[in-house]
């Protein structure tokens, strides 16, 4: 058990590692969560390969009908357009040949050409899109995270203090909200019976993107709304996850120990308190930020911000499975390495956790 | 502390700056830099474009379309207004004179027009156009590729405003391969093409424009597309009708449909491409400003396309025309155009859209032939047609819209439609006995002993007026005792439909050019020749798979006449009185599209009261809006 004053740091020396497990312990544990690592990923863009290509949309019928349907192309004309398509959008050869020329790709991190944006590599179109919704999602979850745990820890800590307990009711209040809602609201309140706040695109038109104070100032600008609506959709659950952890916490008996002794109650809240309910609260983190990568197609339709959650979207419709692996895989990647990241700090972050 | 100090400082310094600028106008999604009063903001319906950069037009969905690109900045030889056009219906572009065909058609002069420009100082010539065909033909992963392959034997220029196309069959409807309705073959610029190495992965960015505007500026991430008038404007084919008015056009995705009335109702979205029809409601009480094409209800515009109750032919249930007539029978349009567009609906019994010159050509003059027109359902002989639907749709929403409803019979047929047919339960119920179906314990089943059962496929949210509407039909034909199911295809609806995987959908195979009378734009494709075996994929537009030999013989006979020659007329009278006879398709009503139009910053726009054009601003032919456009003061 780690001492009082220093709960947990003091339990790490250079011979045992981790609570007195040896370091090849840890090692091997590493070694087993890559191999785990490598093997969810696997598994997963196999299984969204399986699923995309099980679609019963054809993306060359989905193009001839975007190309057709405001057209006069003669019927004749378009057999020769489904075949040169065919060709085009190279899904000739078997399925055993499509799967292999699929992984050859991938391990070259190509992902082909999008077919609903033929020739423009789908490494292209996700690479735009990936930053704003990267950008968007890990500062409003990060924000959310912090935001929702210290007031959480705070309200599970201090169960007395009026404010906290008018946050809980506020953020029991939020939560439930159904964020489609939410978001409405704040576009009406901010983008009409208010008009202060812009309420579509990630930046103003016309402004060359570059690196510049305007530029800069007008992406804040543009993302407040949609950042507001995730953050106070997010902050509810995050308290209130992290008011129960607290409120177990602190009926522990090292921690009435602590108070009884007379350490400071800012130090019992801090070293004793909130950091042994954390753990729960960054495993959840860790998979809230691997999830970025899924976009918030939500948010961004309704605030028509940029990002890859349209994109996926779109692919699904038109369907360019190209598109819709590339997203996914890269999503794929994600949260499985957001959950390894977190599995290899867990042991050092929490001394509970023995790695063997 | 200190880090926290200094974040501190760095959020109070940011804030008033962000503060400041969100209260301005530019904030709200107005271009910058550009003055507001020579800008027009129009809707560009293809949404956030994800390959922004692409504008090289002859390739496939490569990028986006109307995004200004072929409304402004691209041209063709021919137009056709889907109204009355500034000119008359038919507009000579780039070509001075209509197509010169030979007797049998198969060979078409071209006479070019003489001093237009391309927006790079480039002279315009017939080196251009073929250029155009023959790139594509060469390539055959390009947009018209096919098209042109199929039909052009050769393509000469015997000097360099006059080009010949010799065709490999007879075809007296080519010219309307290079004839604007919604799009077209639109013309490349040689003298850039030529340089490219492969013409179907060429981007195109920046394109050299042939129309009246140039690229500005665009979104990397597909948002917005600014064009700005060309200097030499009078050296492209719009300069003949006057300068346009504004200086810059601005093609945006502004959201979905609630975002566009806030937007139109901040004054920061001009033209809205289609709401839903409470969005065009809430602009039309919310705001002085905002017109739509009628000045009341119902104030969509009428697009010439035609809506219908789409049966699988191929489908042995619906081979049977009796039951398709017992199927339209038992449909209330009232309700349907109530459930679909709350009334606000232009409807049409025949298969031809209430629209353009449609009206006037088909619709009047066939009102006496459709009061006569009889049906036997076995027992009896009845005249299903109600030429008193319209006016009747018109009383019922009188009450509650008051003087935005026409009182006049021509103001309300123009709007609401004339008549449709009346519902007859009794009558269908004779038809599906004679086709041999029958009623037990109030359920139909089929010849067979099997439960009638007819899925309506819709695209749901995608298209949700005519989502609207299927859900009505098959309310009603679930309360005449047939197993009618919804079918939500949502974005399967294109593979689906092409392979005839489907009862009914709720679609439309008729598309016409609406300002001229010529049918042959969809009805050439309903030849039996194009009828695809079941199970194969069948190519536009005779999604019904209905084949006939009178239709084929009506189509090889419009075939052989010219474009205008009015025996076309008649022949496409003949086609809407077998359409009627066998009913291969319900048809409902015109496909109308919301444009809202916002009199702010401009006035000028088209109307039914000034139907110059087509206001919806994806089509081809909404550039001539733009000299029409005044600043308002």
């Amino acid at each position: 058990m780690a001492s009082l004053g220093q709960p947990v740091a003091s339990v790490r020396t250079p011979r045992s590692g981790i609570l007195g497990t040896p370091m090849s312990g840890y090692f091997a544990y590493i070694g087993r969560r890559l191999a785990q690592f490598v093997l969810v990923v696997f598994i997963g863009i196999n299984l969204a390969y399986v699923i995309t290509h099980a679609t019963p949309i054809d993306p060359v019928e989905q193009s001839i009908s975007a190309v057709t349907s405001f057209g006069n192309t003669a019927p004749d004309a378009i057999e020769q357009m489904r075949t040169s398509l065919r060709e085009l959008y190279g899904l000739g050869g078997s399925p055993v040949e499509q799967y292999l020329a699929f992984w050859k790709r991938i391990l070259r991190a190509d992902f082909g050409p999008s077919m609903s944006a033929f020739p423009t590599p789908v490494a292209t179109l996700i690479g735009r899109a990936l930053p704003w919704t990267a950008g968007l999602l890990a500062v409003s979850t990060i924000v959310a995270w912090g935001l929702g745990s210290l007031l959480g820890g705070l309200a599970g800590y201090y169960q007395k203090s009026r404010g906290l307990k008018l946050m809980g009711v506020i953020a029991m209040g939020l939560h439930p909200i159904p964020y489609y809602i939410l978001a409405l609201v704040l576009l009406i309140v901010f983008g009409f019976l208010w008009p202060v706040l812009p309420i579509t695109g990630g930046s103003a038109m016309n402004l060359p993107q570059t690196l510049t104070f305007d530029f800069v100032a007008s992406v804040l600008q543009h993302a407040i709304l949609p950042a507001l609506s995730l953050i106070l959709i997010g902050v509810g659950s995050w308290f209130l996850g992290m008011r129960a952890l607290v409120s177990n916490v602190v009926t522990e008996d090292y921690v009435v120990y602590a108070e009884l002794a007379g350490v400071r109650p800012w130090r019992v809240l801090s070293l004793y308190v909130m950091r042994n309910a954390l753990p729960p609260q960054l495993t959840g983190l860790a998979i809230s930020l691997g999830g970025i990568f899924n976009g918030a197609v939500i948010t961004e339709k309704v605030f028509g911000y940029p990002g890859v959650g349209s994109l996926l979207v779109d692919a699904v419709y038109a369907g360019d499975y190209g598109l819709v692996l590339g997203v996914t895989t890269v999503s794929i990647l994600g949260v499985s390495c957001g959950v390894l990241v977190i599995d290899l700090l867990y042991p050092l972050l929490d001394p509970r956790v023995r790695v063997s | 502390m200190g880090g926290i100090r200094a974040l501190l400082l760095v959020a109070c310094a940011l804030m008033p700056q962000l503060s400041l600028s969100a209260t301005s106008s530019h904030a709200q999604g107005i271009p910058q830099n550009i003055s507001r009063k020579e800008l027009l903001i129009l809707e560009n319906p293809e949404g956030t474009i994800k390959n922004a950069g692409w504008f090289n037009i002859w390739a496939i969905n490569a990028g986006s379309q109307s995004n200004g690109l072929q409304q402004v900045a691209l041209d063709t030889l021919w137009y056709i207004d889907p109204e009355s056009g500034l000119d008359g219906v038919w507009d000579n572009s780039l070509a001075a004179d209509k197509p010169q065909y030979n007797a049998d058609f198969t060979e078409m002069t071209v006479k070019l027009r003489k001093g237009i420009f391309w927006s790079d100082g480039i002279e315009f010539t017939a080196d251009d156009v073929v250029s155009t065909v023959t790139t594509q033909t060469k390539n055959p992963g390009m947009r018209f590729s096919a098209v042109l392959a199929s039909n052009v034997a050769s393509i000469d220029a015997p000097d360099p405003h006059t080009v010949v196309f010799k065709l490999k069959k007879p075809n007296s409807r080519f010219h309307a391969n290079f004839t604007v309705r919604w799009g077209a073959v639109w013309i490349l610029p040689k003298h850039v093409f030529e340089k490219v190495e492969d013409p179907a992965k060429f981007d195109f960015n920046k394109p050299v424009s042939l129309g009246a505007y140039v690229l500005n500026s665009y979104d990397p991430d597909g948002k917005w597309y600014i064009w700005q008038l060309r200097d030499d404007w009078q050296r492209t084919t719009l300069g003949r009708y006057g300068k346009p008015g504004p200086k810059y056009l601005a093609y945006i995705d502004p959201g979905p449909p609630d975002k566009r009335v806030i937007a139109q109702l901040n004054h920061e979205l001009d033209v809205i491409h289609d709401v839903a029809p409470e969005g065009m409601f809430a602009l039309a009480k919310q705001s002085k400003v905002t017109r739509a094409w009628f000045k009341g209800f119902p104030y969509g515009h009428p697009d010439p396309t035609l809506p219908a109750v789409i049966f699988n032919a191929q489908n042995d249930l619906f081979k049977n025309p009796d039951v398709r007539w017992a199927l339209a029978l038992l449909i209330d349009i009232k309700a349907v155009s109530m459930a679909a567009y709350r009334g606000a609906a232009t409807i049409s019994a025949i298969g031809v859209p209430p629209t353009g010159a449609h009206p006037a050509t088909y619709h009047q003059p066939m009102e006496e032939w459709l009061k006569g027109f009889e049906i036997d359902t076995g027992k009896r002989k009845i005249k299903p047609y109600d030429p008193m639907i319209g006016k009747q749709i018109a009383e019922m929403l009188r009450p509650s819209m008051g003087e935005q409803i026409p009182s006049d019979p021509a103001e309300i047929a123009r709007a609401f439609g004339m008549g449709w047919w009346k519902v007859d339960p009794q009558a269908a119920q004779e038809l599906l006995e004679k086709a041999g179906f029958t009623k037990r314990g109030g359920a139909w089943t089929t010849p067979d002993g099997k439960p009638f059962t007819v899925r309506v496929m819709v695209e749901g949210d995608l298209r949700p007026v005519m989502t609207r509407a299927g859900t009505m039909i098959v309310q009603l034909w679930k309360q005449a005792g047939i197993d009618a199911r919804i079918d939500v295809a949502q974005g399967t609806l294109p593979t689906r439909r092409a392979a005839g995987d489907f009862d009914t959908f709720i679609g439309w195979s008729v598309e016409t050019w609406g300002g001229h009378p010529d049918l042959s734009y969809f009805l050439d494709s309903w030849h039996s020749q194009f009828v695809a075996e079941p199970g194969k994929s069948q190519p536009l537009r005779n999604w019904q798979r209905w084949s006939n030999p009178a239709l084929d013989k009506i189509i090889e006979s419009i075939r052989t006449v010219g474009f205008d020659d009015p025996k076309s007329i008649e022949l496409g009278k003949d086609y809407i009185k077998l359409a009627v006879k066998e009913m291969p398709t319900i048809p409902l009503m015109a496909y109308n599209v919301f444009t809202a139009m916002d009199q702010t910053y401009w006035t000028g726009f088209p109307t039914s009261e000034n139907p110059y054009t087509n206001p919806v601003p994806n089509w081809g032919n909404s550039r001539y809006m733009l000299v029409r456009l005044k600043p308002v003061n």
